[in-house]
């Protein structure tokens, strides 16, 4: 894997589905990310997580600021050359048409290296399935998995595209707990490798174990962001979602918690 | 559910068996019995009409496959998205207003109907043609396909009007368009151009049709220009459907079985489904046109009612098989 380039956002504002009209989802994001970080996105439902990831993919313009990677800004950058950097798992598949697990993996495979051969394309997406658990799964048709199954097929595929920068929208939304921790290792694996990974996830726990930074916005219009221990504190988390959270010091690790009443 | 990695060789090997033996089955049976006819039948008459029936198929066949991949809807075929009924008013309206004997005036009719009726379906269900991506839900699928039964019907309702304004000697024609007959399809040469150059144009870059059928803004994410994709290949079926309206009439259901049944065999990368389906397409109608001219011989049936009474009940069986 080539390493990851550095991502600036620059005075980033976004609007609900990149409408000028739309609601306004956060505004100012100034943020520096350096190769090796992994980020979490977090916030209430429709605060904006995705939006932010689609529009660092380069899918949607944001309503102000640029997104600036490596020297160039997005829009500048060429879509090829953009696929080979920065991959994106989206939230939701479509499977219209029978096709088994390994296609599906190879098509990323042959989108950014078109040049491999065809036995070494199946054998690069048997890999990538194995190494999240799926391998078994590998000559299954997608339509027929199960939520879990199916996000780790997409998982293996944004992964096997072989950028360095991955945008994964809620990763571990359908996973069991062992498939979230195969995961969450992978992905540190991928940062130590020099890859840089941003996730939208909602389970604070798991954010706080997996993330070395992170972004909450609050569905206001604001946002922090910074290291996870500046980010992930009661205050801002209680203020962003609206119910009180409870934190549970042990040691350097934080347990979340949120209470209700009654 | 376990899919077997597609049969590419034995597909291979039915293929250039297949088609040469329709082929040559369409030669030798006819209205005047089996056997191998005088030079003036064949020559004039079972050539030009086998021809004309694969070719039509094929056209039919890939078009439907095309329609599928870009609208990412296994309901897809030129018939139910409005086209064929589009190039029906067009080859009509080519038939009625242009001298008689215009050169190619029916075809470049046809092709121009399936263009605007294609066009007003997209550009009225699918608003995110362009670079404005609508990752998450399932951009337009229902509603192209509601668009398309509409824009249809609409059409369906100007082919009654100029059947209504026609005169005799045109009524004639238009009633053959209706029902679907290669009984008045003389030039077979046209339809198989329409196939060349649509084939031409979608396949090279057929793979990404495949990544455009698992979302606009993931294919777009793998560096596909998604918008000119999906134009081309919608260019490409109008193409093929037009011309194969203007040589046959509006023949339903080839397109949309033909992808399927290929698709079933194993063979679902668009790369090896578009070229199948168009074979498998052709052999089935030139099979349909043979038995829709034999079986009530000396009289004929238009092909279209062969092709629904075996296309069906073998969709049906092929799906039904694979679900138990």
């Amino acid at each position: 894997m080539t390493k990851s380039l550095p991502l600036r956002l620059e005075n980033i504002a976004l609007r609900a589905g990149a409408k000028p009209d739309g609601r306004l989802l956060c505004s100012g994001l100034d943020i520096a990310i350096a190769p090796g970080e992994r980020w979490v996105l977090l916030g209430p439902n429709g605060a904006g997580k995705s939006t932010l990831l689609m529009s660092l993919a380069g899918l949607i313009q944001p309503d102000a600021g640029s997104i600036v990677l490596g020297d160039l800004p997005l829009p500048a950058w060429r879509s090829e050359a953009l696929a080979r950097t920065r991959a994106w798992c989206p939230q939701f598949w479509l499977d219209p048409f029978p096709v088994s697990a390994w296609e599906t993996v190879a098509c990323a495979i042959i989108a950014t290296r078109p040049e491999l051969e065809s036995e070494r394309v199946q054998q690069i997406a048997r890999e990538w399935l194995t190494q999240l658990d799926a391998g078994h799964l590998a000559d299954a048709d997608v339509r027929t998995l199960s939520g879990g199954e199916r996000q780790r097929v997409a998982l293996a595929t944004a992964c096997a595209q072989d950028a360095p920068l991955l945008l994964l929208d809620e990763p571990t939304s359908h996973l069991d707990w062992s498939h979230q921790a195969v995961l969450q290792a992978l992905l540190k694996r991928w940062s130590q490798d020099g890859g840089t990974v941003l996730a939208a996830v909602h389970d604070l726990n798991l954010a706080w174990t997996f993330a070395t930074h992170a972004l909450l916005l609050d569905g206001r219009g604001g946002a922090i962001w910074g290291k996870r221990e500046e980010v992930l504190t009661a205050d801002a988390l209680a203020s962003a979602y609206g119910v009180p959270v409870n934190i549970i010091e042990d040691g350097a690790s934080r347990w979340f918690r949120v209470e209700l009443e009654g | 559910m376990i899919l077997k990695p597609p049969p590419i060789v034995l597909a291979c090997l039915l293929a250039t068996l297949l088609v040469p033996a329709a082929l040559l089955l369409g030669l030798l049976s006819g209205s005047s019995g089996w056997g191998w006819p005088n030079a003036d039948i064949l020559w004039l008459i079972r050539v030009p009409r086998v021809l004309a029936a694969f070719g039509t198929g094929a056209a039919l066949a890939l078009s439907g496959a095309l329609i599928q991949l870009v609208t990412r809807n296994p309901l897809g075929d030129p018939h139910v998205l409005g086209v064929t009924s589009g190039a029906s008013v067009g080859a009509l309206l080519a038939l009625l207003l242009l001298p008689a004997g215009f050169w190619l005036g029916p075809e470049v009719g046809a092709m121009l109907g399936a263009l605007a009726s294609m066009t007003l379906v997209f550009s009225l269900a699918w608003r995110s043609m362009g670079r404005g991506l609508a990752p998450s839900a399932q951009p337009g699928t229902v509603a192209v396909l509601l668009v398309g039964v509409m824009v249809g019907a609409a059409c369906g309702a100007a082919v009654s009007f100029m059947l209504a304004v026609a005169n005799d000697f045109q009524l004639r024609n238009i009633v053959f368009w209706l029902l679907g007959d290669l009984n008045g399809a003389s030039v077979w040469w046209p339809v198989w151009l329409a196939v060349a150059v649509s084939f031409a144009m979608a396949w090279p870059r057929a793979q990404e049709l495949d990544w455009l059928a698992r979302g606009d803004a993931w294919a777009w994410t793998l560096g596909v220009p998604v918008a000119r994709r999906r134009r081309i290949a919608i260019l490409a079926a109008c193409i093929a459907t037009g011309v194969a309206v203007a040589t046959a009439g509006s023949i339903g259901f080839v397109g949309l079985v033909a992808p399927h049944v290929v698709r079933l065999t194993g063979l679902r990368n668009a790369r090896l489904l578009l070229p199948f389906s168009a074979l498998f397409g052709g052999v089935f109608l030139v099979l349909a046109d043979t038995v829709a001219r034999t079986i009530i011989s000396p009289a004929q049936l238009p092909v279209g009612v062969i092709s629904a009474a075996v296309g069906v009940p073998l969709f049906l069986m092929l799906l039904l098989r694979r679900r138990a």
